[in-house]
């Protein structure tokens, strides 16, 4: 190994960590020690001048190794592995030491922070001597794309490639495309038609001549990884030919929660308790009528069912009191004379528009009545024979304090949005997470919304969570941008930081192979040795922590660079 | 002439520290084998065979012994100050059997504190009757004069960490014809490996020669001690929930526990390159529980008996985790 050379910058950022940390005695403390070359401390390390201060003294000072001490790496340390790079070194030879999130923001002794800002330099300066240089790869792309699902999102995603000139296979599992959608009568705020947007969307894909749609198809089985996937399609129980692919779009949707589960709404009990999307097909039909042909008098929409209640799903399915307050309209419009309660939780109305049109519902006349989701659910049970309703629901009204019985003929639950039984499934074929609500993760709740953390897998609409359809559709253009991208790049860069297998130490217990989230261990029977696929790999360290033989390496984070680390910080005592 | 006959024959010493004596009975072992090594080699010092005095040995020249195979630990001022002075007297200083290795099974007392273990071992165990409270103290005053007796260390630590150590044979104990094999190698003198290097073992774990069935299918739902279950004789022991060190263990034993249908305890120590193999077999143990429930996953660890002298058996010592923390 060649003898380090290191060159420390331990950077101010402005006062967020000089205010904390005596910058000047780290400078002076780390720049004795073995293989450090210099210790520099400069404002904003991250700046023009602070990057070319680095670029200069690698040049000048035929530096081997460099460490910057100051924010997280997840915001600087591409920054500074470029430097390093343009500066002519292998950017691994770089190391970033946190002295701002882990150190000057959390700490308010000045005197302990500068301790700590040491100590944690002193790791990386152990640690960075056994930095070996890594080099980048990347992987073709076909310029294919598989979309799974064929409703809003997985219809805009597909017109959207395609009209980019890119061929999309789309794949439904029922017999039509439009999904829930397809389901709705109007949609709110503007109360415009749902079939007339979803219609000629429908056509448009159907018609296109890049757009290969699959009804009634399952997907079998995904192999292969970013850029180069191949998928085994089962087409009413026949097997197709296998298609390849280079990104894959999950569109998935949801299903809607089944309310026969909560015993006080007695739906499948009572025949005009329904669900909403029961009300949008009876919308659509044109009639409003109870199961004995008659046009209610009283109808109650309750909200909130299966939705942010502990017992069902804790979540907010986020668009049940818009699509409540739509429904207002629409029986307005029906029955003039009809009497309605809207009996809520709480009514949430954050979108674009949606407080002006609860505002502009208000005016309906309509009652509102509100319950403690806590405390107890309204109760429906059968009117008595002399009243003049079908059904009573008896609850405590929240705001007045008293208990009510409310008069109704028909009762609409707006259930809770829920995600597929098969998700599972899916989750298995395609190698994506599930957060513990049985929806996709993405990659970053905010900076990574549609991505995951499976390279070419992207995940759009309710199959992410619950949520409306400009937002599906947002999220379907986003994904669509991302993989043309992609596909206009020719090639993706895959993950460096990989694990690999020594075999001459793999035993061949297969320990690794169930551990790996993305598949990309396997056994070589012939060698009977584990393999890492390094396209699939992660760098995500799961094997290499778990193989009992150590035969397996994460490369950048070999036991003995975090180990080093480790004795580093340790290695002081004042 | 042969070179065979002019070549002088090697000096040899075995010295025990704190250990059992199997070592020493593993070089008995090589049965009628033990005539050429006596053969090729004079035995200087061997305190289980020999009538040799320390003293004889302190006043041998330095370097004089051409190979010392130095077993048990090092657990108090005596063993410490031998190993000082075969370190001295010693060209190859071989550090023969797991506790001169990693600590061994006296190493598991760094579990404890030396109180800890003086007032279980003189003041608490069922057949002690000490009121008194007498400990061993190092010097005492009688009218013949001063009796001394060693100091019991705090820790008990491998040889390695006293002294400079040339190459390590491991095993609980050694296999014999692994010893053979490397003393072979020794007394041609030539070809020898670099110093610090494992000896008499292979680079693998044993899961390489074990002829069990495995699959990629270790998940476990309860583990099990050997004896509470029906050992199918041919799965992996670990898929069928009893522990065995296997994977984290070097092997070069021939698998002999796994082959007398008894998990490997772990005894040969870790392969090259890994340095706690208690950590790593419970990192890879963690990867095969079964369940995602909290509470379902602590009630399947609970059923792990003894976890620090399970995983820790024989490589306390030497390991990153060297004891517990006082």
């Amino acid at each position: 190994m060649e003898e380090p050379r290191i060159g420390v910058y331990v950077c101010w950022c402005g006062t967020n960590i000089s205010k904390m940390v005596d910058v000047e005695a780290v400078t002076k403390e780390v720049g004795t020690l073995p293989g450090v070359v210099l210790s520099k401390n400069y404002k904003y390390m991250c700046s023009d001048p602070g990057q070319d201060l680095i670029i200069k003294d690698i040049k000048s000072h035929n530096l081997n190794r460099v460490i910057v001490a100051a924010c997280s790496p997840r915001i600087h340390e591409l920054t500074f592995r470029n430097a390093c790079e343009k500066a002519g070194i292998n950017p691994y030879l770089f190391e970033m030491a946190n002295i701002r999130e882990q150190d000057s923001w959390v700490h308010t002794d000045r005197t302990e922070a500068t301790k700590k800002a040491i100590d944690l330099v002193i790791g990386a300066i152990r640690r960075v001597r056994y930095h070996e240089p890594l080099q980048k790869r990347s992987v073709n792309v076909d310029p294919a794309t598989l979309i799974i699902g064929g409703g809003i999102s997985g219809m805009t995603a597909a017109l959207e490639i395609a009209n980019a000139g890119k061929k999309v296979y789309l794949l439904e599992r029922t017999d039509h495309l439009g999904g829930q959608v397809a389901r709705f009568d109007l949609t709110f705020p503007h109360l415009s038609s749902a079939r007339q947007m979803i219609r000629p969307m429908i056509q448009r894909v159907e018609n296109h001549p890049m757009i290969i749609v699959y009804l009634n198809t399952e997907l079998k089985e995904v192999s292969g990884y970013i850029g180069n996937f191949k998928a085994r399609l089962v087409f009413n129980g026949a097997e197709q030919p296998e298609i390849t692919f280079g990104n894959i779009i999950a569109a998935v949707g949801l299903k809607p929660f089944d309310p026969s589960v909560i015993a006080e709404y007695g739906y499948g009990k009572f025949p005009d308790v329904i669900t909403s999307l029961e009300f949008e097909d009876k919308l659509r039909a044109g009639r409003i009528l109870t199961k004995y042909g008659k046009e209610p008098r009283n109808v109650a929409i309750i909200h909130c069912v299966g939705s942010r209640n502990k017992q069902y799903h804790e979540y907010c399915s986020r668009v049940c009191c818009m699509v409540a307050l739509k429904f207002v309209h629409e029986i307005r419009a029906a029955l003039p004379d009809a009497n309605i309660f809207e009996i809520y939780a709480d009514m949430r109305a954050y979108g674009k528009g949606h407080e002006e049109f609860y505002a502009m519902t208000t005016h309906k006349q309509i009652i509102f009545l509100m319950y403690d989701q806590q405390k107890s659910l309204p109760l429906i049970r059968e009117a008595y024979r002399d009243d003049d309703c079908n059904m009573l629901i008896e609850m405590n009204e929240l705001l007045s304090g008293i208990d009510i019985e409310v008069p109704v003929d028909m009762v609409i639950l707006m259930v809770n949005m829920e995600a597929h039984d098969n998700v599972k499934e899916v989750v298995r074929t395609i190698g994506v997470s599930l957060c513990g609500n049985q929806f996709f993760i993405e990659k970053h709740p905010k900076l990574d919304p549609v991505a995951t953390t499976t390279g070419g897998v992207f995940i759009v609409g309710t199959c992410q969570g619950p949520k409306d359809i400009p937002d599906s559709v947002a999220q379907a253009k986003a994904a669509a941008a991302r993989i043309l991208a992609t596909i206009a790049q020719g090639s993706v860069p895959v993950e460096v930081t990989t694990a690999v297998v020594n075999e001459s130490f793999c035993c061949g217990c297969q320990t690794c192979i169930s551990v790996c989230p993305y598949s990309a261990v396997s056994f070589d029977e012939a060698k009977k040795v584990s393999v890492v696929n390094e396209v699939l790999c992660k760098g995500c360290g799961t094997c290499g922590g778990c193989c009992p033989a150590g035969a397996i390496t994460s490369k950048h984070f070999t036991d003995r660079q975090i180990l080093s680390e480790i004795e580093g910080i340790m290695s002081m005592s004042y | 002439m042969s070179q065979e006959l002019t070549k002088p024959k090697l000096k040899l010493a075995v010295y025990w520290g704190a250990a059992c004596g199997g070592c020493c009975v593993s070089v008995l072992d090589t049965h009628e084998k033990l005539l050429d090594i006596v053969a090729a080699a004079d035995l200087v010092f061997w305190p289980i065979a020999m009538d040799i005095k320390y003293k004889d040995v302190e006043s041998m020249p330095d370097k004089s012994i051409d190979l010392t195979l130095f077993n048990g630990a090092v657990r108090n001022s005596e063993n410490k100050h031998m190993a000082q002075v075969l370190r001295q007297k010693s060209k190859i200083l071989v550090a023969y059997g797991s506790c001169a290795y990693m600590g061994g099974i006296p190493g598991l007392a760094n579990f404890f504190s030396k109180n800890e273990i003086f007032k279980r071992a003189y003041e608490e165990t069922e057949s002690t009757v000490n009121p008194e409270k007498t400990v061993p103290i190092t010097s005492v005053q009688v009218k013949e004069g001063t009796l001394e007796i060693p100091l019991m260390f705090n820790d008990v630590f491998p040889l390695n960490q006293v002294v400079e150590v040339d190459y390590y044979i491991p095993g609980c104990p050694p296999q014999s014809e692994r010893l053979i094999e490397v003393f072979s190698v020794i007394s041609a003198g030539t070809n020898l490996p670099p110093a610090g290097s494992v000896v008499g073992a292979n680079d693998k774990t044993n899961c390489d020669e074990c002829k069990r069935k495995k699959s990629d299918k270790k998940k476990v739902k309860r583990f099990y001690r050997p004896w509470e279950i029906q050992d199918d004789k041919e799965t992996c022991f670990i898929e069928q929930g009893v522990i065995c060190m296997g994977p984290a263990t070097r092997g070069g034993c021939g698998v002999r526990c796994v082959e007398g249908n008894s998990p490997c305890r772990g005894c040969y120590g870790p392969p090259q390159g890994s340095s706690d193999p208690g950590a790593k077999m419970m990192a890879a143990i963690g990867t095969m529980i079964d369940s995602n429930d909290p509470d379902e996953i602590d009630e399947i660890i609970e059923a792990i008996v003894d976890p620090a002298g399970l995983f820790y058996r024989f490589s306390l010592p030497g390991s990153i985790l060297g004891r517990k923390v006082l």
